[in-house]
């Protein structure tokens, strides 16, 4: 396949380029407006959450915010109801701009997007009221799920005419990833809901399956649409093509081969045959191929072109979100070794990694994917360059700071839980300082999406006139040979 | 040729081949397996519980206590599980048999609860310890189930399911009393039942060092 894709993004011309874009504007705009409501409707869930671990008196002894259902809702809140969708109303920008086609019949869309989030408010209010399932990531009710799954055929039906119709050419990797993704989902989720949660098979088969669904979902659901912006948007904002087709390829295909495979690694030495754990342990630590092969490949892309990150939000986000993505699967590689796992699992290392994969790459990527997108489809400006500037440095401290320390909190309360002289109790007293200080950081996240969410309804109450000069966060330098693309 | 169909047939490839792995495998080797005749009691193993407990399942669920409570012991060399004495050996599929689902859990914020019900085996403590932790362990960070609870003003006499012995911030005035809902019955039936103490085959106590 090394000769059937191009490195060029697309080669549209402006006008075309409005056209395509202006179909598709109402539903990606819907997708991303909602998304956004639940992205700040989970973390102030999340930070609730957090409180409770350092401060158990915060709001405690009432049914609906008890812990175990404000955790579970802000998973799952952002989960489906932002990231999801996130990564439906990127799929279907790309999906039409590569395939080069206006979009037909966008009502189907909307309301798939509609239904979606009825979907979602469904599973959200079936935690409150005591219905979660208590499998990871699939904890919405039985009936929740079947409207998801709903609107998601829409969507996948929509991909499949679209991916027809689309004016012959080669295959530019977004695609590649484009197709692995609105595949994988459905795929994952019919097959998890199915024998998890709505016919559930005998309990004693269950944990490889959740284990395979909650490692697919982040690595054959959320990574490759997060990739396929990337490697969207990269080049073109730098005005360079995808430095190595073949690096592309190596990551591409490694990504889905042990992505797949990847899951099982959490629960080496539970109730599940040794081999499945082997293999998962095996495919955790080859993830390493696609992360050095993506870091190459961008790298070399965006080589003496890094300034562009200073000016441009979309550029920023966007590489802010890939690093982070590799240094998740850089992490998850050496944390799945049985040596390095028999210490931390079951320690706040996990909570670490998934905030650093679900929200240090996924939601910056998105981030930057709508500050690049929402411009193009509305013909309006960010309004304000100072607000993204602070959402960008409040989101990056935030997350690094709780990764960090819940990191070395984690890897204190590991030994601890380990090691045979030492008590329970002392493990929750070692960990104490930096579950305090992570929920300090949840609440910079928290209020990094509350800038992103103002900025996004400025623009849509068009706080700003139309036709002005596009948001920079800093000023371009006089004689930079960068192309305006923020 | 079309490169569409090459790409389709490829990602099927990869992805199918997972989930033949780790979907149709167990569902085809672990999703029929069968408790094993215990010869010295005439029972099974794992042993049958009672309707109680697995209401209790839902109960345990349905407040998110697999949030910060595992429930599998693992062996060496992966953990120091059973030398820490959270269970005499490790957690196999069998033991999750009577469960609907695995609460198999991501951290342990709490204790390990395979084994809670070899460990405790009076009701009244554990009810005291669900309704308020803090007055039992006072450094700990479980939150309250006192929701479960139904605090009420004792009428001609006190209920003979009154939780005996609260003390600290929520316990009941005088002339009040503390009574468990079926919900904090069904837990507590449910958290005593958790017992892996019984021999399977598959998974032989390791003999001590
Ligand atoms: C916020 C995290 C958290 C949640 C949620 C939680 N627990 Fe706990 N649990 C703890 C901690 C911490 C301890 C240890 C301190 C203590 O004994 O209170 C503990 C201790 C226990 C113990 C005593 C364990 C032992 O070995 O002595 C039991 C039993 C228990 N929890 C049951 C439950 C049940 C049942 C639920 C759900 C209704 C639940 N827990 C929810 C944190 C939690």
């Amino acid at each position: 396949m090394s000769n059937d894709q191009s490195s060029q993004p697309d080669t549209l011309n402006s006008a075309e380029r409005a056209t395509i874009d202006s179909s598709v504007a109402a539903p990606v705009i819907l997708f991303f407006g909602t998304a956004i409501f639940w992205l700040l409707f989970g973390s102030v869930f999340e930070l609730i959450s957090a409180i409770k671990l350092v401060w158990p008196c915060f709001l405690d002894g009432c049914a609906l915010l008890t812990y175990g259902r404000t955790s579970v809702v802000s998973v799952n809140a952002l989960a489906f109801g932002w990231a999801t969708p996130a990564a439906i109303g990127i799929g279907l920008w790309l999906t039409a701009r590569l395939c080069r086609v206006e979009l037909a019949r966008y009502k189907s869309l909307l309301a798939a997007g509609i239904i979606w989030n009825i979907g979602t408010f469904v599973g959200v209010a079936g935690i409150f009221v005591g219905d979660n399932t208590s499998i990871s990531h699939l904890n919405f009710p039985g009936y929740a799920t079947h409207i998801l799954l709903l609107a998601f055929i829409l969507i996948a039906v929509w991909a499949i005419v679209t991916f027809n119709h689309r004016k012959s050419g080669p295959l530019y990797v977004s695609q590649w990833f484009l197709v692995a993704g609105f595949f994988s989902f459905p795929w994952l989720y019919a097959t998890a809901s199915q024998l998890l949660v709505w016919n559930p098979i005998q309990a004693s088969a269950q944990p490889a399956i959740a284990a395979w669904f909650a490692g697919g979902f982040f690595n054959l659901w959320l990574a490759p649409m997060g990739l396929a912006a990337a490697f969207y948007l990269i080049p073109k904002a730098v005005g360079r093509q995808i430095n190595s087709n073949h690096l592309s390829l190596v990551a591409f295909w490694s990504l889905l081969l042990f992505g797949a495979w990847s899951g099982t690694s959490r629960l080496i030495g539970g109730p599940l045959p040794a081999w499945m754990v082997s293999v998962g342990v095996a495919a955790s630590v080859m993830m390493i191929i696609p992360a050095l092969a993506v870091a190459l490949n961008l790298h070399f892309t965006l080589d003496g072109h890094y300034a562009a990150m200073s000016w441009s939000p979309a550029l920023r986000f966007t590489i802010t979100g890939v690093s982070m993505l590799v240094f998740t699967w850089v992490f998850t590689a050496i944390n799945s070794l049985p040596a390095v796992s028999s210490v931390t699992n079951f320690s706040d290392i996990t909570r670490a990694l998934n905030l650093l994969g679900y929200y240090g790459f996924f939601s910056m990527t998105a981030f930057g994917a709508i500050y690049y997108i929402v411009p193009r489809l509305t013909g309006k400006e960010w309004p304000s360059s100072c607000l993204i500037s602070w959402h960008f440095w409040l989101a990056t401290t935030g997350v690094l700071l709780a990764v960090s320390v819940l990191i070395l909190g984690g890897l204190i309360q590991g030994f601890a839980l380990h090691d045979i002289g030492v008590t329970f109790r002392s493990s929750m007293d070692f960990i104490f300082p930096f579950r305090f200080v992570a929920a300090l950081a949840a609440l910079l996240i928290v209020c990094a999406n509350l800038a992103f969410a103002l900025v996004f309804a400025g623009l849509h109450w068009s706080l700003r006139r139309p036709g002005t000069a596009p948001a920079l966060i800093a000023v371009r330098e006089e004689n930079s040979q960068e192309p305006v693309a923020v | 040729m079309n490169k569409l169909t090459l790409l389709f047939t490829g990602i099927f490839l990869t992805f199918g081949s997972a989930w033949v792995g780790l979907v149709a495998y167990p569902v085809a080797n672990l999703g029929q397996m069968q408790p094993l005749p215990n010869e010295e009691t005439g029972g099974v193993n794992p042993p049958t519980v009672s309707g109680l407990a697995i209401a209790g399942q839902k109960v345990y669920a349905a407040n998110g206590c697999m949030e910060c409570h595992t429930q599998q012991v693992r062996p060496d060399p992966f953990s120091t599980d059973i030398a820490k004495q959270l269970g005499k050996r490790q957690t196999v599929p069998r033991d999750e048999i009577r469960e609907h689902t695995p609460f198999l859990g991501e951290y342990r914020i709490g204790q390990d609860l395979s084994n809670y019900g070899a460990r405790q085996t009076d009701a009244a403590a554990i009810h005291r310890h669900l309704y308020s932790p803090t007055s039992v362990t006072p450094w700990s960070n479980m939150p309250s189930y006192s929701y479960l609870y139904e605090y009420r003003k004792i009428v001609s006499q006190p209920s003979a399911h009154a939780i005996q012995g609260l003390t600290g911030s929520r316990a009941p005035k005088p002339g009040y009393e503390v009574v468990p809902t079926q919900q904090a019955e069904a837990l507590v039936a449910y958290l005593l039942s958790l017992n892996q103490n019984y021999p399977l085959p598959e998974s032989p106590e390791p003999t001590a060092k």
